[in-house]
């Protein structure tokens, strides 16, 4: 028997190789990716029995390559009996001797291969949900199955999702090459927000019983430390890749034993990765300065701040908010805004941070969330208005459509009911009722 | 036989005289209730609605359909969230109990209608 990760990390190395080989040869991007699909159910099923094959890449190839030849005969046999042509006898070639063109092939195959899938998974002719789906599947040789589990929807769902996004990339044209310059900044900035994606997805929601979810931040990191691999050069992609590292490491500390959301300010700092923590801070402190500074990079650098202070109170917030002050000149928006509001009621008092909240009340692409109404809430407890602080966190509870968020902001509420000082939960298991 | 234990209710109502330790410990029930179904293979589904604050009603308003802003019941009538357990009929009745006895707020258990012919 042969461990069931140990098989997973070998699919999900292999498969963007299997992939690119079998594209460079015959070109179909659609067809191939289904191959490979296949391929790796089989392997799936096969080599947590059976072992390990030899050379997994080389078994994984043949798969491929006979699943590809079986769908082409399929085709083809479909096509002949409404058409009534006749068949080319040559497209009857052995799936074996596909595989040994191949497997010569896979030798001269680099990380360009890679990253040319990468760059066709998030074609900018494909809607969001469409590109994490299709990159996970690809790139990240993830299931259908596996990729449903963690983003919670029906397996039909995302196969449909999968199809439709091979199908639009087919009527895009796009191809299977890298971008040439100008177009390759743009489309990296599509490649980094698609990654980001995936780790927000598996981030903001990991918390309760859903354990699932933390595979897609492990996947979102491991594809953005091999693209971190493949361009060295862009500093943008380390800072992507220093930002998840530094933000992941506080895990374990977001939510307690129940499941329950953990504020910033009030989790136990020892619980937080070290080890994550050192990586995402050498990353940065080698990137900072080498290219020109972006916003991946500058929240890594306020990640970084944040995962440096020893407690909440020893917070360098001037320094955060410097931070975003430059964040706001190179990349400004409400949620950044909303961030600065934080940072700047942290120096210079709540009633300044509630004024810049002010601002974003007129901003119809937050006016009327949860997360401006939380953030007020916060800077009002802090500010000492506990009557408009609860009303504040019970209207954000009734607009978000999350869970955990709810219930951590309905508890925030209930608390300031009766009066007493805020900053201390710990007071709550001393009160009788 | 599948049955739908539902909750009824908005955020706020209900919970405005509740101490914090009271809205905790409501969490903390469901929470580990919804696990103990899960675990148990019970639960088919579950879920909790947003708010009925939220909610949106189309009436059929001067012969066309008009979405109008607020829920359809009052909100202490509107549905805040539903198991649906496959279990019989006592064993509903017993889950929806555990809730009862802590919220003191009333959840109606329906059977759900098959989609075969019943033998």
């Amino acid at each position: 028997m042969t461990g069931q990760q140990e098989v997973e990390d070998l699919l999900r190395e292999f498969a963007p190789q299997v992939l690119a080989a079998l594209i460079r040869r015959y070109g179909q991007f659609d067809a191939c990716e289904d191959a490979v699909q296949e391929a790796l159910l089989a392997a799936t099923r096969q080599w947590p029995g059976e072992g390990i094959p030899e050379r997994p890449r080389s078994w994984l190839l043949a798969v491929a390559s006979r699943a590809l030849v079986d769908a082409w005969r399929a085709d083809s046999a479909r096509r002949r009996r409404e058409t009534a042509a006749a068949l080319d006898p040559t497209d009857r070639a052995p799936a074996a001797g596909l595989a040994a063109h191949l497997i010569a092939d896979l030798a001269g195959g680099d990380g360009d291969d890679t990253l040319a899938l990468l760059f066709l998974c998030c074609h900018p002719a494909l809607s969001p949900p469409s590109q994490l789906a299709l990159t996970l599947r690809a790139v990240g040789g993830l299931t259908t199955a596996q990729i449903a589990a963690a983003f919670l929807v029906p397996e039909a769902t995302i196969a449909k999702r999968i199809v439709r996004a091979k199908q639009r990339i087919r009527d895009a044209g796009a191809r299977f090459e890298l971008p040439g310059q100008p177009q390759r900044t743009e489309r990296l900035g599509v490649v980094l927000h698609v990654l980001y994606l995936i780790f927000n997805e598996g981030y903001t929601t990991s918390s309760g019983p859903v354990l699932q979810r933390a595979d897609l931040i492990a996947e979102a990191i491991r594809l953005t430390r091999l693209l971190h691999r493949l361009l060295p050069g862009e500093a943008e992609a380390a800072g992507l890749l220093a930002l998840m590292l530094l933000t992941d490491a506080r895990r374990a500390a977001r939510t307690d034993a129940d499941g329950r959301i953990v504020s910033l300010a009030d989790q136990r700092r020892d619980l937080w990765d070290t080890a994550a923590i050192a990586e995402g801070q050498a990353i940065l402190t080698q990137t900072l300065g080498s290219g020109p500074v972006g916003p991946y990079q500058l929240q890594a650098a306020i990640a970084a701040l944040h995962d440096e202070a020893t407690s909440a109170a020893a917070t360098d917030w001037p320094q955060i908010l410097a931070l975003y002050d430059v964040l706001t000149a190179i990349a400004p928006g409400p949620v950044v805004t909303l961030s600065r509001a934080v940072a700047l009621a942290h120096v210079h008092g709540p009633r300044a941070g509630l004024a810049l909240l002010g601002t974003l009340d007129t901003d119809g692409r937050l006016a009327h969330t949860h997360r401006l109404e939380a953030v007020r809430a916060h800077l009002l407890e802090q500010a000492g208005d506990t009557t408009a602080a609860r009303d504040s966190y019970l209207r954000a509870a009734k607009m978000t459509a999350s869970l955990p968020e709810q219930r951590y902001l309905e508890l925030r509420a209930v608390r300031l009911h009766q009066p007493r000082p805020a900053q201390q939960p710990d007071q709550a298991s001393h009160r009788t009722p | 036989m599948k049955y739908m234990i539902m909750m009824f209710g908005g955020l706020g109502a209900a919970t405005q005289n509740r101490s914090p330790e009271w809205i905790a410990g409501m969490h903390q029930l469901l929470m580990k209730l919804d696990a103990e179904l899960k675990e148990s293979g019970e639960c088919v589904a579950s879920d909790a609605l947003a708010d009925p604050s939220q909610a949106k009603t189309v009436r059929f308003v001067d012969s066309a359909p008009v979405p109008t802003d607020g829920p359809f019941a009052e909100v202490k009538e509107s549905l805040a969230g539903y198991w649906v357990v496959e279990v019989d009929e006592e064993r509903a009745l017993q889950i929806a109990s555990r809730v009862v006895g802590y919220t003191e707020y009333p959840m109606e258990v329906r059977r759900i209608m098959e989609h075969s012919a019943q033998p």
